[in-house]
C-alpha cells in the first residue's frame, strides 16, 4: 500500500474549505434547536396528555430512524412541496433555483437535533428540584421570569455534557450532508477523491479534519462546563 | 412542472418488496454487534485492567473512533482494507461481498462504543463484591463469572439496548458502498419508476426502521424488567442479593456475603 503524500498534503488544505460549510450548519442549527429542544423538554414535562404524546411521538421517530433516510425523505420531499406551494400562492419563482440546499440540510437537521436535544434537556430539567420552581413562584416571579432565571442556568449546567454529545454527533451527522450536495467536508473530500481515485488518501485527510474538529470542539465544552458550573462549588 | 400526488397505497405495494431484504440489513446490523461485543469487551479489559501501552491503546482507538463520522469511517475501510491486504498479505478483497466491509466498519464503531458501556457498568460494580468473593476462597475468574459478571450485564443493559439500535440506524448507510439491503433496494425501486415515488419508499423504510427500533426497545425493557427482578425497591442498597445467595448456598455459614457492607 502506497499513500500518495503530495495529494494528501494538497487535499488536506482543500478539504479545509469544507470547514466553514460544516461548522455554520452546525452553528445554525444549534442556534435554532437549543431553544426548540428546551421548549419541548418544558412542554413534554408540563402540559398535557395530547400535546406531550405528539412530543413523544415526534421524538420517538426521529430517534428510532436513521438520519440518512430522515434526509433523503426531506430532499425529496421539501423541495417540490415548496414548489407547489410557491405555484399555488401564484409566485413566479423557481424554488430549485431559489432555495440552496444547504437551507434543506439545515431543516433536516435542525428536527433531527432537537429531538435529541428534547430528551437531553428532559433529563436535566428533572435533575433541578421541583421546590426550585415552587420557590420562585412563591417570591412573586411568573414562571417564565423563574425558569428564565432560576433553572435554565442550572438545567444547562447540567445538560452541557449530553450538550456536548450532541455536538459532536452533529459535526459528525453533517458528514450525510453531501448527498444534498451541500459542499461540506466530506464533499470537499469525496470530489478531490474522485478526481484522481485517491479515494483512501482524500478519505484519510477527511478524517483527520474531522478528528480535529471534534477535539476543539469537547475542549470548549470541557472550558464551558468548568466556567457554568462554578456554582456548584460554593455548594 | 407538474406535481404529482402523494401516492399513498405506493407504501403498501412497496412494503412487501422491501422487506425481503431485511434480512440483509440485519444481517450486517447483527454480526456487527456480535463482533463488536467482543471488540468492546477486549477494550473494556484494556481500559480497567490493561498494562499502560494496552490502556492507552483502548483509549485512542475509542477516542478516534467517537470522532470519526460513520461514513467515513466506512469509506476508509471499504477504499483502504483491500489496498491494506493486497500489500500486507497479498490477498486480493476486490472480489469480497461489499457486506463485509459493512461488518467490518461497524465492528469497529460498535465496539468503541460499547467498550465505554461495559466499563462503565463493571466500574459501577461495586469493588467490595470482587473482594468479597476472593476472600470467600473463589478464584479471580470464578469472581469475575460469577459475582461480577452478571451484575455489570444487569447495569449495561439499558445503554447495550439504546447502543444496538443506534447501530441498527448507522447500518443504514451500509447502501453508500453499494450493498443492497433495506434501502439499496428503495433507491432500486425508485431508479425502476425513473425517480418516481422516491417519498413513500423512504416513508415505508422508515416505518419498518421505526417498528425495529420500537420493537428493540420494548425488548430491551422488558428484559431489564425481568432480569431487574427484586431489586427495585432498595436502588442504593443493590449489594447484590444474588451474589449473597450465591456465597450463601457456597458456604452455609451465611454471614459470607455481607463482608463489604460497612
Amino acid at each position: 500500500m502506497r499513500l500518495d503524500f503530495e495529494f494528501m498534503q494538497e487535499t488536506f488544505l482543500l478539504v479545509w474549505s469544507g470547514a466553514g460549510t460544516t461548522l455554520s450548519l452546525t452553528a445554525l442549527v444549534l442556534l435554532v434547536s437549543i431553544p426548540l429542544g428546551f421548549y419541548l423538554a418544558a412542554v413534554r414535562l408540563h402540559s398535557g396528555l395530547i400535546i406531550s404524546s405528539a412530543v413523544r411521538g415526534y421524538v420517538s421517530f426521529v430517534r428510532g430512524t436513521p438520519i440518512i433516510l430522515q434526509i433523503l425523505l426531506v430532499y425529496s420531499l421539501l423541495p417540490s412541496l415548496l414548489n407547489a406551494a410557491a405555484q399555488a400562492a401564484g409566485l413566479s419563482v423557481n424554488i430549485f433555483d431559489l432555495i440552496e440546499p444547504f437551507w434543506y440540510a439545515a431543516v433536516v437537521f435542525t428536527l433531527n437535533t432537537t429531538a435529541l436535544l428534547t430528551e437531553v434537556f428532559r433529563s436535566s430539567l428533572t435533575a433541578i428540584p421541583k421546590g426550585q420552581l415552587e420557590a420562585g413562584l412563591t417570591c412573586g416571579m411568573s414562571a417564565f421570569k423563574t425558569y428564565l432565571h432560576i433553572i435554565v442556568p442550572q438545567a444547562l449546567a447540567v445538560a452541557l455534557p449530553g450538550l456536548c454529545n450532541a455536538t459532536v454527533n452533529l459535526v459528525k451527522g453533517t458528514s450525510l450532508a453531501f448527498l444534498m450536495t451541500v459542499k461540506d467536508i466530506m464533499a470537499v473530500g469525496k470530489i478531490a477523491a474522485s478526481y484522481g481515485y485517491n479515494y483512501l488518501e482524500a478519505y484519510l485527510d477527511v478524517f483527520l479534519v474531522y478528528l480535529i474538529l471534534c477535539t476543539i470542539i469537547q475542549l470548549g465544552y470541557a472550558v464551558l462546563e468548568a466556567r457554568l458550573s462554578t456554582f456548584r462549588a460554593k455548594l | 412542472m407538474e406535481t404529482r400526488i402523494f401516492d399513498f397505497s405506493m407504501i403498501g405495494t412497496a412494503l412487501p418488496d422491501l422487506l425481503q431484504y431485511l434480512d440483509i440489513t440485519l444481517l450486517v446490523a447483527g454480526s456487527s454487534i456480535a463482533f463488536g461485543s467482543l471488540l468492546g469487551m477486549l477494550l473494556a479489559w484494556a481500559k480497567l485492567d490493561g498494562v499502560r501501552p494496552l490502556y492507552w491503546l483502548a483509549q485512542g482507538y475509542t477516542y478516534i473512533i467517537r470522532c470519526t463520522p460513520s461514513i467515513v469511517l466506512l469509506f476508509i475501510v471499504f477504499y483502504g482494507l483491500p489496498e491494506a491486504a493486497d500489500s500486507i498479505f497479498s490477498y486480493d478483497m476486490n472480489d469480497m461481498h461489499r457486506g463485509v466491509f459493512a461488518v467490518i466498519a461497524f465492528t469497529m464503531l460498535f465496539g468503541a462504543y460499547i467498550s465505554e458501556v461495559f466499563r462503565a457498568a463493571y466500574m459501577a460494580v461495586p469493588r467490595g463484591q470482587y473482594e468479597a468473593a476472593v476472600c470467600a476462597g473463589l478464584s479471580s475468574m470464578q469472581a469475575f463469572f460469577h459475582i461480577m459478571l452478571p451484575q455489570a450485564a444487569l447495569i449495561a443493559l439499558p445503554n447495550f439496548g439504546n447502543s444496538v439500535i443506534s447501530l441498527l440506524k448507522e447500518g443504514a448507510l451500509a447502501y453508500t458502498i453499494g450493498l443492497i439491503d433495506l434501502i439499496g433496494r428503495g433507491n432500486l425501486l425508485i431508479s425502476q419508476n425513473f425517480g418516481a415515488y422516491g417519498i413513500e419508499i423512504y416513508l415505508a423504510c422508515l416505518l419498518i426502521y421505526w417498528a425495529m427500533a420500537l420493537g428493540l426497545e420494548y425488548i430491551f425493557g422488558k428484559a431489564e424488567q425481568y432480569l431487574g427482578k427484586g431489586r427495585g425497591v432498595q436502588a442504593k442498597k443493590r449489594t447484590a442479593r444474588s451474589s449473597k445467595a450465591l456465597l450463601k448456598r457456597l458456604f452455609s455459614a451465611g454471614k459470607g456475603g455481607e463482608a463489604h457492607e460497612t
